[in-house]
């Protein structure tokens, strides 16, 4: 059974996927496809491009995305509408506190502060946003490539 | 029919003539197979700074703060630094400095940055040990294991918090680089394949480059006929006293655009 064209679609939720194209990110949209013979869903992956000008969501963001009347180019068929969860940075849609993984971020400060906060210790509150390692020490912004070749230069993204 | 029957057939001799198959191209590209790297290497595993050397002359870490130590004999003492013990001694140092500089607090000992600095401790000790004893099967399944094992804790730090994620990075001096997509194999034919796209894309865009710095050497020449043009229909419909479609302001604004033309050049020239 196909599936409805995907991009006629008005509102979609898709994850940012590393691409290094200029005022556009790219996002992997999955969806679920009935197996008439089986009676079963398969997911099937298929990637979007949406128009973001200032480059807002980060690699692995869930964001919602919705399409625009005239395609931009002929790649750029949607745009950014709000980015639901940041990537490593999520907030709990019913109480509105900052998560890590299983905890609240409240709940893990509390605990610190009974046993003594040391000054190096790490600060949510004096974090910098995310982005300062990028092409420093983190590379994930990037897809990354098994080097096939030796010119040498330095090549950072190849593993 | 029969003449055009024998000139199919001869294209296709010529067609099964050219070789498709053990082609080697006339392009002047080389190809150099990059040198294997062992994933126990610094290169791989992300360390940037090697493990330290270590004042020797430092009191053992369960007995710094000892005070029946400062009272002993000077040999006494001597027997407690690290000098004097094994180098699991000078190890066990390292790890509780970095440790110490990423604890959340005082008793802190199984949060996920303490984890990854003591592993870290770990990693960089056994990778000096490796260079000396490079036969030693055992010690490099371990770093192995290790590493891999810190990688994939560092994965999961990032989807909880990227935020201490980019600073334990900063702090223990590592590099994060994801998995690729896809794990080939690398072939001679496949890396010619990919290096000849490349040069393909560098002549398509050095000759784009070329004709746009061309394009853009002809645009004072232009600005300056064409205001030399719109003045001459000005003056001429003046004269025959037909309504004027070319005003003042036109021609100003031309004039503007040659002016900041001319000032981004000399800037640039200057630069």
């Amino acid at each position: 059974m196909s599936l409805p064209s995907l991009r006629k679609t008005s509102l979609l939720l898709g994850v940012c996927v590393p691409s290094l194209k200029k005022e556009a990110s790219k996002f992997k949209i999955k969806r679920l496809e009935l197996d008439p013979h089986l009676k079963m869903y398969f997911s099937k992956h298929e990637f979007i491009y949406a128009h973001d000008p200032n480059k807002q969501c980060k690699t692995g963001d869930i964001v919602l995305i919705e399409s625009l009347r005239e395609s931009l180019t002929k790649l750029i068929s949607h745009r950014v509408k709000e980015i639901i969860y940041p990537y490593g940075d999520v907030t709990c849609p019913l109480t509105n506190k900052k998560v890590v993984g299983s905890k609240y971020r409240e709940h893990i400060d509390a605990i610190n502060k009974i046993y003594g906060e040391r000054p190096g210790a790490f600060k949510y509150g004096e974090a910098p946003p995310r982005g300062w390692q990028e092409d420093k020490k983190d590379f994930s912004h990037a897809e990354t490539y098994i080097k096939y070749h030796e010119d040498g230069t330095e090549q950072p993204y190849a593993v | 029919m029969s003449r055009v029957f024998s000139s199919i057939y001869e294209k296709q001799i010529l067609l099964n003539l050219t070789r498709s198959y053990a082609f080697k191209s006339d392009l002047k590209i080389k190809w150099v197979r990059p040198e294997k790297i062992p994933c126990i290497k610094p290169e791989k595993s992300g360390d940037l700074s090697p493990f330290p050397n270590i004042d020797k002359s430092q009191y053992l870490v369960e007995f710094r703060k000892s005070k029946e130590l400062e009272t002993a004999n000077d040999y006494v003492k001597r027997l407690f630094t690290l000098q004097f013990n094994s180098r699991k001694c000078t190890t066990n140092f390292f790890i509780h400095q970095s440790m110490e500089q990423v604890k959340r607090h005082e008793f802190d000992s199984g949060s996920i940055e303490t984890k990854l600095a003591r592993w870290t401790g770990y990693i960089r000790a056994w990778q000096e040990l490796m260079q000396r004893f490079p036969k030693d099967k055992r010690l490099k399944v371990c770093l192995k294991e290790l590493i891999d094992k810190r990688k994939k804790h560092l994965k999961y730090l990032r989807r909880w918090d990227y935020k201490k994620f980019e600073w334990i990075l900063d702090q223990l001096n590592i590099v994060y680089k994801p998995p690729p997509s896809e794990f080939r194999w690398v072939t001679r034919r496949e890396s010619l394949v990919k290096l000849t796209d490349k040069y393909c894309e560098d002549i398509r865009k050095t000759k784009l480059d070329e004709y746009k710095a061309l394009l853009e050497a002809e645009q004072p020449a232009f600005l300056e006929e064409k205001i030399r043009t719109l003045e001459f229909i000005r003056d001429e419909q003046k004269d025959c006293g037909v309504e004027q479609t070319v005003s003042e302001e036109e021609i100003e604004d031309v004039r503007k655009q040659l002016e900041e033309l001319k000032a981004k050049r000399t800037v640039t020239v200057e630069i």
